[in-house]
């Protein structure tokens, strides 16, 4: 199985290939939200690296965020064309899983709050218990940094923040007395491709957003009663 | 036979579609996120956005299956793609889909202006089609007057210096408390009216061939508050006539100015009904050909840019992989 790795979801655009021989090419293209401009120069380049043409893949796997909205949107309809045009699987990871998970290849246990920058003082997050495997303890949502923090300072069990949000709110998150960091701030290309090669591929890949369009979100406040 | 496919994602609605080099439609898919926008009064950028996502790759397969390709590896010389100009979000998908179909199939892709798609809508219905041509672009987003010597050889001789025509539509729809998008709804009302029952002044600009639309919405809210007894489809009847004698008026101009053989209308405000009359009396005083539309041609489809960037992979080769988006994507800027 040869799997080909898309991730957009943050400010970076990544991409990784693994081949059936088991050559792990992965490669973190720029940090500066050109994602149109980098993702399918960054595909034929880690492809042709890894010695494979695009009709040798047998599977795609993307990142469907949260994240940043258009850097999702990039990664997604170019990961859903190319799957479709090549008529090979498609397989969608969350950035928050991929963080947890790359936590978990590097070493870390216990519980983990995966923290994705969400802009406008939000970070979308998720938090996992890290064992044997990577298991979701809660569902992904939106939340500020600092109610974030509170929660944990105030429940005081032992916990690792990553992802770009703790880079972003670093002072906060490394203020947490039972709260340690890992530094990570792209979802973990080498955890897509772990993920790629067994999850049961997916009929549709959607774009996880967390949050409603602005519009709709306005219209509904002025629509609700006083 | 070569053929292209093309997709333009650039507002509101997901197209692909499939053409021959002798600008024949073997296929062509459209699925608008329109019933989405109608209730915020225009296209929210976001929501169309979200649904070009969920559209793409079905619209681009049907378009594959209606002109019997092999979705896995389609005989086509190359694949056109709106790039420019439009929403960005919107522009985004599109774009990055043909970029990855080119990839997986190994196939050419161009970035395609919407603007020049609009200007190769008239070779997909008419045969031999005489140059030079005067063409007439109005639509929610653009109005332009064009002369183009032959296909791709374009210059622009006008456009408006505010808003569109459809814009305009747009807002005093709004006003007058009807629907979105107002073109239609205002159409329909104004084949009931009088022109004229209400007076609305005439906007003059300082250039021969530029528009002015932003005043006409304060006219009509002026006129309608001064002869508050006008019915609603004579104000509709009275604005429309008022937005087709500028159009219509700057086109006589450029007609006395420049020797054609045709005038052609194209974008959405060209499936108006008094506009469409005005233009082909126009072409009856001087004696040229009048393209007229169909409504399918009218509104934005993956046709139109199929036909243009057939022509630009031709005259110009591929783009490449890193192609950006260009959001604001001048038609004169074109070459
Ligand atoms: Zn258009």
């Amino acid at each position: 199985m040869n799997v080909l790795a898309i991730e957009t979801a943050t400010r970076a655009c990544a991409v990784g290939v693994r081949s059936t021989s088991g050559l792990e090419v992965v490669r973190v293209v720029n940090d500066d939200r050109r994602h149109t401009e980098a993702l399918a120069l960054a595909m034929k380049a880690i492809l042709g690296e890894a010695g494979l043409k695009p009709r040798d893949v047998t599977r795609v796997i993307v990142d469907r965020g949260p994240g940043l909205f258009t850097g999702l949107r990039v990664g997604i309809a170019t990961a859903i064309a190319f799957a479709q045009g090549l008529g090979c699987e498609l397989v969608g990871a969350t950035s928050l899983e991929l963080l947890a998970r790359g936590a978990f290849d590097a070493g870390v246990r216990g519980k983990v709050v995966s923290c994705v920058d969400g802009r406008r003082g939000e970070v979308f997050v998720q938090t996992f218990q890290l064992d044997d495997e990577v298991v979701m303890l809660k569902v992904p949502r939106v939340a500020v940094p600092r109610d974030v923090v509170i929660e944990w300072a105030t429940n005081g069990a032992p916990v690792t923040f990553t992802g770009d949000g703790v880079v972003r709110y670093f002072a906060d998150f490394d203020a947490v007395p039972n709260g340690a960091v890992f530094d990570q701030s792209v979802p973990s290309l080498h955890a897509a491709l772990t993920i790629g090669a067994r999850r049961e591929a997916d009929v549709v890949v959607a774009p996880l957003y967390l949050r409603e369009a602005d519009a709709v979100a306005n219209f509904a406040t002025r629509q609700r009663p006083t | 036979m070569a053929v292209v496919l093309g997709i333009e994602t650039s507002c509101d609605e997901t197209a692909a579609a499939v053409v021959d080099d002798d600008f024949h439609v073997i296929s062509s898919v459209l699925e608008s996120s329109i019933d989405q926008h109608r209730a915020f009064g225009g296209v929210v950028p976001e929501l169309a956005g979200r649904a070009h996502v969920a559209t793409i790759g079905p619209v681009v397969r049907r378009a594959l299956d209606g002109a019997g390709l092999d979705p896995h590896d389609p005989a086509i010389e190359g694949i056109a793609v709106t790039s420019g100009p439009g929403l960005i979000g919107s522009l985004l998908v599109g774009l990055s889909a043909a970029k990855g179909f080119s990839l997986a199939w190994g196939v050419p892709f161009v970035g395609v202006n919407h603007l020049e798609g609009h200007l190769f809508a008239p070779l997909l219905e008419q045969s031999g089609l005489e140059w030079p041509l005067l063409t007439l672009l109005v639509s929610g987003g653009h109005s332009l007057i064009v002369l183009q010597s032959g296909p791709g050889h374009h210059q622009v001789l006008g456009e408006t210096i505010d808003d569109a025509a459809g814009e305009a539509y747009d807002k005093v729809a709004r006003w007058l408390g009807l629907g979105y998008p107002g073109g239609p709804e205002i159409d329909r009302l104004a084949r009931t009216g009088t022109p004229g029952k209400l007076k609305l002044p005439v906007s003059m600009t300082g250039s021969d061939y530029d528009f002015s639309f932003s005043g006409l919405k304060t006219a009509v809210v002026r006129a309608t508050q001064k002869q508050s007894d006008v019915g609603l489809a004579d104000v509709a009847a009275s604005f429309q006539a008022a937005v087709a004698e500028q159009l219509l008026r700057k086109l006589r101009s450029a007609l006395e100015h420049y020797e054609v053989r045709g005038i052609a209308l194209a974008g959405g405000v060209a499936a108006n009904s008094t506009l469409r009359e005005g233009v082909a009396r126009l072409a009856d005083d001087f004696g040229v050909v009048s393209h007229l539309p169909s409504l399918a041609m009218c509104t934005d489809n993956a046709a139109m840019i199929a036909a243009a960037g057939l022509y630009r992979l031709r005259a110009d080769g591929p783009s490449p992989l890193d192609l950006p988006a260009t959001p604001n994507w001048q038609l004169a800027d074109v070459s």
